[in-house]
């Protein structure tokens, strides 16, 4: 290969004074990347994101005398917190269901969305050193926390496990369509974290203000009351009111209307549904969600590759 | 497009531009920016980094970026390995980019030194199986053996550096980008870290090697880049463009003397003593002629330095500075310079040294060729920087 260079190189001092103050319009850079490239890039660095969740998960616990017990330990304690609380506290209607059994499915479930997007949408920030020197996809890093938090999520169905054996339950043959009720939050949380986590670098008063957000959402969401609440048929004008009902005229099912919004309610209705009480979900607000959380995770990708141009100058 | 072969480098009209430092809230600014992007073009508060910047670098090829602080060097690599976008111009790298633009933030401080090496292995590029693969050479280059399952946080900073160094030099990426990394760690691994990249560029890998170590670069690059003001000012053979940019930095480094001194210069002269010209190995004289306010004791100090305020040796004289108009001449017995252009340099200062402000603060006085036998270079890989030892009479009328 040597031999074939030119030995001898031309000294080249260009006229400074022929730069224009700006550059012409005609090659201003746009950044424009199509969503199939994109996503077979981070297809190809998938690896990374193996290996930046393992160094999450290894320092997380490195230096605790107990190490990854404490993986399970966490769960557990707050299982023994759970049963000691809703066994005296005033009880929602939960179809003959103990009450902590019907509340952890739901805990479990906004704690992996919870978590996801407050430590992924940070993600960005705290990466920060890794962010402006190396090259791989900036959504390994979201990716990669949420990675962790599933991990962390999948340990704690030991407490649940435990939680069945406590009640002298089994869990419902159709516990088995409960992964893809997960992968739906998966989609959802990805998307919400993927926008949440690049729109946090342009304008950090996010930061701040997330928190307060995920803390309120566990109160919108269905995780400690049941997802029945919110009626089916919600009457929205025509039709005649006759002894405290209407009868006719539009009624809209708010379910699919929320699960559009936050596919989470449907979610968590349909564990409890499935793996609880051993009936088939309600489809209508699952397919809603499913619809939703595809919509969150296409914008919430769109947003973050929009974004990701000034990433590394600003972070 | 035609498509470059793996390892080159297409730099076309490439611009960047850097919020500036007035702080517009962020998120404002990129409404500004989509509101542009549909209608018309504002100008908000920003300045240039990169200003047209254009070059080539072929396969195999081994080029410097070099130039002062703030000059847009770290900035270009960082749009080459795609750590940031351009904001005009296009901007080719064909290939697999190798980038070490620092050596130890993809380190984590609570991991192992092995664990650390399988992440930043990772993290720059390496599949899991190839680190594995090379991980006993890894380990043995950055002479780790002992230490590598000890937490890194315990490790010193040039422990990071090395292991850091060590993981990025058996990448074996087309194209290898390197900032100014050597500045840490020890003479030996530096030189060290110079072989393995004079090896790597044998390999046939397409260096860019960022440094403001002069030496380091003309002992592993072909061609250099001198960036100054965002903008490319030279582009060539190494010597030449080092040599340029030396002449800057040496002008620059004189303007930055701020004390005056007590003691004026009026004539400042370098000769060969039989009057022919300057050449390598002839007996010279330096005269100087000076004007001090009072007698007192002083140290005379001259230096002859090629392109920074460093000089190569200094030679010193303590002496009693007569006041009034006075002449000092000094006699070199034997100018030790190859071929090329230097500087003269002096100071006079307070006796003994460092006990008052310098009556004539370091300063260059005059710069001058030396005509004779080319520099021999070192061998590849090697920097050189010899030590020169010069014998001299002094006299002061």
């Amino acid at each position: 290969m040597a031999d074939l260079l030119p030995t001898q190189y031309e000294l080249d001092v260009p006229d400074l004074s022929l730069i224009p103050a700006e550059p012409p319009d005609s090659i201003l850079y746009q950044h424009k990347v199509k969503m199939r490239t994109a996503v077979r890039t981070l297809w190809d660095h998938r690896e990374i994101i193996y290996t930046l969740a393992e160094r999450d998960f290894r320092a997380q616990y490195k230096q605790a005398t107990l190490g990854v017990m404490w993986a399970v330990l966490s769960p557990v304690a707050t299982l023994v917190i759970f049963v000691a609380v809703f066994s005296r506290v005033k009880q929602f209607p939960t179809q003959g269901i103990p009450y902590a059994l019907y509340a952890f499915v739901g805990i479990m479930c906004w704690n992996f969305f919870a978590s996801s997007l407050g430590n992924g949408g940070n993600s960005l920030l705290s990466n920060k050193a890794l962010l402006a020197k190396t090259q791989f996809p900036r959504e390994c890093f979201p990716l990669e926390t949420m990675l962790v938090n599933a991990l962390n999520t999948v340990i704690s169905f030991i407490p649940l496990a435990l939680l069945f054996v406590i009640f002298g339950r089994a869990p419902a043959v159709a516990t088995l369509w409960v992964p893809l009720f997960m992968l739906i939050e998966v989609l959802f949380a990805a998307g919400l974290t993927l926008a949440v986590s690049s729109t946090i670098i342009q304008m950090r008063d996010l930061q701040q203000v997330l928190p307060i957000i995920i803390s309120l959402g566990i109160f919108v969401t269905p995780v400690i009351w049941p997802f029945s609440f919110i009626p089916t048929k919600f009457h929205l004008f025509g039709g005649t009111h006759l002894a405290h009902h209407w009868v006719g005229g539009i009624t809209v099912n708010l379910q699919v209307v929320y699960g559009l919004f936050n596919p989470l309610g449907p979610v968590i209705a349909s564990i409890r549904q499935t793996m609880l009480l051993g009936q088939a979900p309600s489809w209508a607000p699952l397919i809603a969600a499913v619809v939703g959380a595809c919509g969150y995770l296409f914008f919430g990708y769109r947003i973050f590759k929009r974004f990701e141009v000034n990433f590394a100058d600003i972070a | 497009m035609p498509t470059l072969p793996d390892g080159s480098i297409r730099v076309e009209h490439v611009w960047k531009k850097f919020r500036s430092d007035k702080t517009v809230p962020l998120f404002y600014e990129q409404m500004v920016r989509l509101r542009r992007s549909v209608g018309t073009r504002g100008k908000s508060g920003y300045r240039w980094v990169l200003k047209d910047v254009n070059f080539d670098v072929q396969p195999g090829e081994s080029m410097a970026l070099i130039g002062v602080n703030g000059s847009g060097k770290t900035t270009l690599l960082k749009i080459l390995s795609q750590v940031t976008f351009q904001s005009a111009g296009s901007c080719t790298v064909q290939g697999r980019i190798g980038a070490l633009l620092s050596v130890t933030s993809g380190l984590h401080p609570d991991l192992s030194g092995r664990e650390n090496v399988f992440l930043y292995g990772a993290v720059l590029g390496m599949g899991r199986a190839d680190i594995r693969r090379k991980f006993d050479t890894i380990v043995e280059f950055a002479e780790l053996t002992d230490a590598i399952d000890r937490q890194v946080k315990f490790y010193s900073m040039g422990m990071q550096m090395r292991l850091g160094f060590s993981i990025a030099a058996f990448l074996e990426p087309d194209v290898l980008l390197v900032d100014e990394v050597l500045a840490v760690g020890d003479a030996n691994f530096q030189q060290k870290c110079l072989q393995r990249i004079g090896e790597i560029v044998r390999e046939g890998t397409t260096l860019l090697y960022v440094s403001h170590d002069l030496a380091s670069v003309e002992a592993s690059c072909d061609r250099a880049v001198w960036l100054s003001d965002s903008m490319v000012r030279a582009q060539g053979p190494t010597a030449e463009v080092v040599t340029m940019y030396r002449t800057a930095v040496e002008q620059h480094s004189a303007l930055l003397t701020t004390k005056e001194g007590t003691v004026e210069v009026l004539k400042a002269e370098l000769r060969a003593t039989d009057g022919g010209q300057l050449r390598s190995e002839c007996e010279a004289e330096v005269h100087l002629t000076l004007k001090a306010p009072e007698e007192v004791m002083a140290g005379f100090y001259l230096g002859i330095s090629q392109g920074t305020a460093f000089p190569m040796f200094v030679i010193d004289h303590q002496t009693t500075m007569p006041a009034g108009e006075f002449e000092v001449v000094c006699k070199l017995g034997y100018l030790p310079l190859p071929k090329g252009h230097y500087s003269l340099w002096t100071a006079i200062t307070g006796h003994p040294r460092g006990t008052k402000d310098p009556y004539l603060p370091w300063q260059p006085l005059l710069s001058f060729e030396a005509f004779g036998p080319d520099r021999m270079d070192p061998p590849e890989g090697v920097m050189a920087l010899s030590p020169v030892y010069v014998g001299a009479q002094w006299q002061i009328h």
